[in-house]
């Protein structure tokens, strides 16, 4: 790890939260290309370990991989550094957009664009339930963890936060010997 | 009040949800929608909407959020919310990763807890779809946004301003 001023940090980690479109697979080419190509900040494998504690945190796994890589270069003025350098743009048009969207109600336009944007956002989440199930379900056993909680929430409105909980739980009885 | 209990939602909510920010949508529709009413079932599609068209990760629609809910501040005390158990987490975990890396605990309960949220992703999907499906052009809509996102490499900013245009001309 090299010794880098905070504020290189900050305008990096800036950029990369402003020019962060296009999901998490080009994020991490970008990352890639921008701090260990490019600026050499961190080597291939210490970029790897950062983004598998950015998948296996709680959180953004982007966001994660940042305030890894900025602990490794900085330690917690580092990781908070990060955060704000990638969150700020996004922030800040959300904010705006916000206040657009506050006051331009009951503008009958805007709220069929918004009735038309609600209906993708629907199918967007179907895409990801649909995307996410491909990789994870893979066995009898993942599929009635998925089963389960569906009905759970459904059905039965139970917790999520609770259904959460429990599922970290009954993963742990029941994946522990497969995991060793 | 609210805010303390909202920053408090989100800091349990980013403290659970691992595997990306639709992660974090179930238990929000739950508290936000459902037990508080601070929003409705279209305002939440709405946030969702500006999580996904701005830059960065998802996480941004607790600004939106949180600016219905409080204004600028309420913005700002959601991002803190959202943001600080990560930083905590994550440095932590950076700090053992070895012992982390080799948990047998962290492991098989992330087993669990990946595919049960998915089972939770879709059971949400059901009162948003009731909300924003109610006739054949946002059927049309709602399928072609899964089609391209699920099927192809479309970036899902593109589908939701293509939506929009869709939405002005036809509703």
């Amino acid at each position: 790890m090299k010794n880098v001023p905070l504020r290189n940090i900050f305008l990096v980690f800036l950029k990369i939260g402003t020019f962060a479109f296009g999901g998490v697979y080009s994020m991490l080419t970008f990352f890639e290309r921008e701090l260990v190509e490019k600026r050499k900040w961190l080597t291939h494998d210490e970029y790897i370990d950062s983004v598998a504690v950015g998948q296996m945190t709680p959180g953004p796994p982007i966001v994660n991989t940042g305030i890894c890589i900025g602990y490794n270069l900085k330690q917690l003025r580092g990781a908070i550094v990060t955060t704000i350098g990638q969150a700020f743009t996004g922030t800040v048009l959300a904010i705006l957009l916000a206040i657009f969207y506050i006051k331009t109600k009951g503008n009958v336009l805007i709220g069929s664009i918004m009735k038309g944007i609600g209906a993708a956002v629907v199918g967007l989440l179907l895409s990801i339930v649909y995307k996410m199930a491909k990789n994870t379900v893979r066995d009898y056993k993942t599929a009635v963890f998925a089963i389960t909680a569906f009905f759970a929430l459904a059905v039965f409105k139970l917790n999520p936060i609770g259904l959460i909980l429990a599922s970290g739980i009954l993963g742990f009885v029941v994946f522990r010997r497969t995991t060793e | 009040m609210i805010l303390l209990k909202f920053c408090l939602i989100l800091f349990v909510v980013n403290s659970l949800t691992i595997g990306g920010g639709y992660v974090m949508l179930p238990v929000l529709h739950k508290e936000f929608v459902e037990k508080y009413h601070w929003l409705t079932n279209q305002e939440f599609l709405d946030a969702i909407a500006v999580g996904q068209i701005t830059p960065g990760p998802l996480t941004v629609m607790n600004a939106v959020i949180g600016y219905k809910i409080a204004g600028l501040i309420g913005a700002v005390l959601a991002m803190i919310s959202s943001y600080m158990p990560c930083i905590i987490i994550v440095t932590l975990v950076c700090k053992y990763y070895f012992l982390y890396k080799e948990s047998v605990i962290v492991h098989s309960s992330f087993k669990g807890i990946k595919p049960a949220v998915i089972g939770l992703l879709a059971a949400v999907a059901i009162p948003l779809g009731t909300t924003s499906i109610v006739d054949l052009i946002t059927f049309g809509i709602a399928i072609l946004s899964f089609t391209a996102i699920a099927f192809t490499k479309i970036d899902p900013t593109f589908v939701i301003v293509g939506a929009g245009v869709l939405g002005a001309l036809f509703l």
